[in-house]
């Protein structure tokens, strides 16, 4: 696990290219997949989607005909790469199956990487969020039980609770509020940065698939529910990108982006049960080096930076892992599910004045029915319980049991 | 080997500011530095902010050249980029020097510093980024331009460095301003002087030149045209 990219030669950019057969993958099996090699292949389509966007943004700032093409080239095979990872999903895997697993994404890898967090600052960051997308995936659940008759614990296997987490209806903040102070650069340790530009991916998939997806069903609560929980997700990327330090130079970001998805691919490489899958992971992690080099190129002749200036000698020990963590996100729930935000900083909701800026918000959006709310309780009236799955006892925190 | 890039690695420390978060094992208090040049009636908090940005001046200097004597396409201006590459390496050595020997931390980035780094980010930038607007003539004057610039307050830091040095009272840290100073002094004025002859010898070159290119002309032509304008003058 722990090579240094830099040494590596990987696979030269022009060779990068598949015909639409080898991009044409065939799809998982929903019935029989591993919950963590969706969550995998999700996870990487939001980091191929980050830094295609990524691109396109740096492109915008440039007429250098040559960075330009070099951008370009580079997007390209991004896109034929996203195309690959996406075309994984099943097309009878329906969007809110999928919803749950973005959702298992964001529950384990958000507490996998704060448990790996060295910095505290940045670990809170994530623990605060952590919550809010573990009752997002409640609340999905309870939909889809609503709706489809489903039973998500057949779709995360167990492996993730399914219980209330921080209400959603309680997550909308100020604007004002979602935006965090950074890390700076220098003294970052490299691996909260790659924490942090791997967070901002996957949230900013959710957000831009929620965005997409909330008006493919005609049920008005369902509508109503994914419109709710993609403005969190906006809020979440506000508050995960504010992490990052504005000092970055665009050709540096490039290499950044690079070299986080060469330890992102190595990481699925080394956990994937799918050989199929697994051999997708390593040909990525590969085209991905190459891919490195150039933008390492470019930081090299353009401003005159040698990349082993700004990477650390080798990648990480641990790779990102997807595993379960009850036990982490139950020690959050019951130790922070109060906090709140007020300006940059963290609060407990009872330290917040009468006349703070949350409160109104919560009044002006909350008060014609909260969507979050009503699919459980239309839940609760067509089952006589809202949809859970609890494995590791009863909820840590009373007023969220099951109502007796 | 002076470091050019202060990382995690390096050892780098930091301040917290207003939107700046550090981690606790790499931040610096906010009274750190109290005690540099505790015993003169220097600012020694200031000092050190004041240091660590000439430094990350220094080594975005280092960058720029290297960035702009690989993109020349003039002999004369690469050999020049180079060397003057090669002495402003040493004097980001010299001032890692001053600062280890005044108790301060090299790899120290104050708040200062970082402004400094955007600016000097934003400079090399302008050499690369409208490329695409530019002939390879006005690619030069822009890469010397932005060469003299650079150079225009590297001189001034050095030679506020020396005044600094003249207001404290006979110490070792007053001599090891001085030494500092003198060893980059005339290299310095030499960067800058020559920065600014090479930008006006440019100017009065093209302006006075009968061969009119423009992005459209063939690039041998202006490839030429870039290599025949300091040798003319």
């Amino acid at each position: 696990m722990a090579f240094n990219p830099l040494e590596e030669s990987g696979i030269p950019v022009e060779e990068q290219f598949r015909d639409w057969s080898e991009l044409n993958v065939e799809p998982y099996d929903k019935a029989t997949v591993d919950p963590y090699t969706r969550t995998r292949v999700i996870l990487m389509n939001g980091a191929e989607v980050e830094s295609i966007l990524f691109s396109h943004q740096f492109a915008r700032q440039t007429d250098d005909l040559a960075l330009k093409q070099l951008l370009a080239m580079g997007r390209r095979i991004d896109q034929q790469q996203q195309k690959a990872v996406n075309g994984l999903n099943p097309g009878d895997q329906t969007p809110l199956e999928t919803t749950i697993g973005y959702e298992q994404v964001a529950v384990d890898l958000t507490a996998w990487l704060a448990r790996h967090e060295p910095d505290p600052q940045l670990k809170l960051a994530l623990d605060f969020a952590l919550l809010e997308d573990f009752d997002h995936l409640y609340r999905y659940a309870n939909l889809y039980d609503l709706l489809d008759g489903g039973r998500a614990e057949e779709l995360t296997q167990g492996l993730t609770e399914i219980m209330p987490g921080r209400p959603t209806a309680l997550e909308h903040r100020h604007p004002y509020d979602d935006v965090r102070p950074h890390f700076e650069t220098h003294a970052v340790d490299p691996l909260s940065r790659m924490h942090v530009m791997t967070i901002v991916a996957a949230e900013q998939q959710t957000m831009n698939f929620y965005m997409n997806h909330g008006s493919d069903w005609i049920e008005p609560l369902a509508r109503g529910l994914y419109a709710e929980i993609a403005i969190i997700e906006e809020q979440h990327v506000t508050h995960y990108e504010s992490l990052l330090d504005p000092l970055d130079s665009w050709l540096a970001n490039w290499v950044f982006h690079k070299y986080n998805e060469v330890y992102l691919y190595s990481s699925m490489m080394g956990q994937e049960s799918d050989r199929r899958i697994k051999a997708l992971w390593e040909l990525h992690c590969n085209m991905e080096i190459g891919q490195l080099q150039v933008a390492c190129d470019a930081m090299r002749r353009l401003e005159g930076r040698e990349p082993a200036e700004l990477l650390p000698p080798a990648l990480p020990d641990t790779p990102v892992t997807f595993e379960p963590n009850k036990e982490y996100v139950r020690e959050i729930l019951a130790g922070t599910v109060d906090l709140r935000t007020d300006g940059p900083d963290y609060v407990s909701v009872g330290d917040l004045p009468d006349d703070h800026r949350y409160f109104a918000l919560q009044r002006r959006l909350n008060s014609n029915g909260v969507p979050s709310e009503e699919v459980v309780d239309q839940e609760r009236q067509a089952r006589g319980h809202d949809y859970r799955d609890e494995r590791e006892g009863a909820h840590p925190i009373g007023d969220l049991r099951q109502p007796a | 080997m002076p470091t050019l890039t202060p990382t995690a690695a390096t050892g780098a420390t930091a301040k917290v500011g207003p939107m700046v978060y550090v981690d606790p094992a790499r931040m610096q208090p906010a009274d750190a530095f109290a005690e540099l040049l505790a015993d003169t009636s220097m600012n020694g908090p200031f000092i050190a902010d004041l240091l660590s940005s000439m430094l990350s001046h220094e080594r975005a200097g280092a960058h720029l050249y290297r960035s702009v004597q690989g993109r020349t396409h003039n002999p004369v201006l690469e050999r020049q980029y180079e060397h003057f590459g090669e002495e402003t390496r040493e004097h980001v050595g010299i001032l890692e020097g001053l600062i280890a020997q005044l108790g301060g931390d090299a790899q120290y980035v104050s708040p200062a510093a970082r402004a400094t780094e955007k600016a000097g980010t934003a400079l090399v930038e302008s050499t690369f980024l409208l490329g695409g607007s530019l002939d390879l003539v006005d690619r030069e004057l822009v890469m010397v331009e932005a060469v003299f610039l650079a150079e225009a307050k590297d001189q001034a830091n050095w030679e506020c460095l020396a005044r600094l040095a003249a207001a404290l009272p006979e110490s070792d840290a007053r001599a090891a301003f001085e030494s500092a100073a003198e060893q980059v002094a005339s290299q310095e004025d030499e960067h800058f002087l020559w920065a600014r002859e090479t930008r006006s010898r440019l100017i009065r070159a093209q302006a006075q030149s009968p061969l009119v290119v423009d992005a459209t002309s063939p690039i041998e032509e202006q490839i030429a045209l870039v290599e025949s304008l300091i040798e003319q003058h």
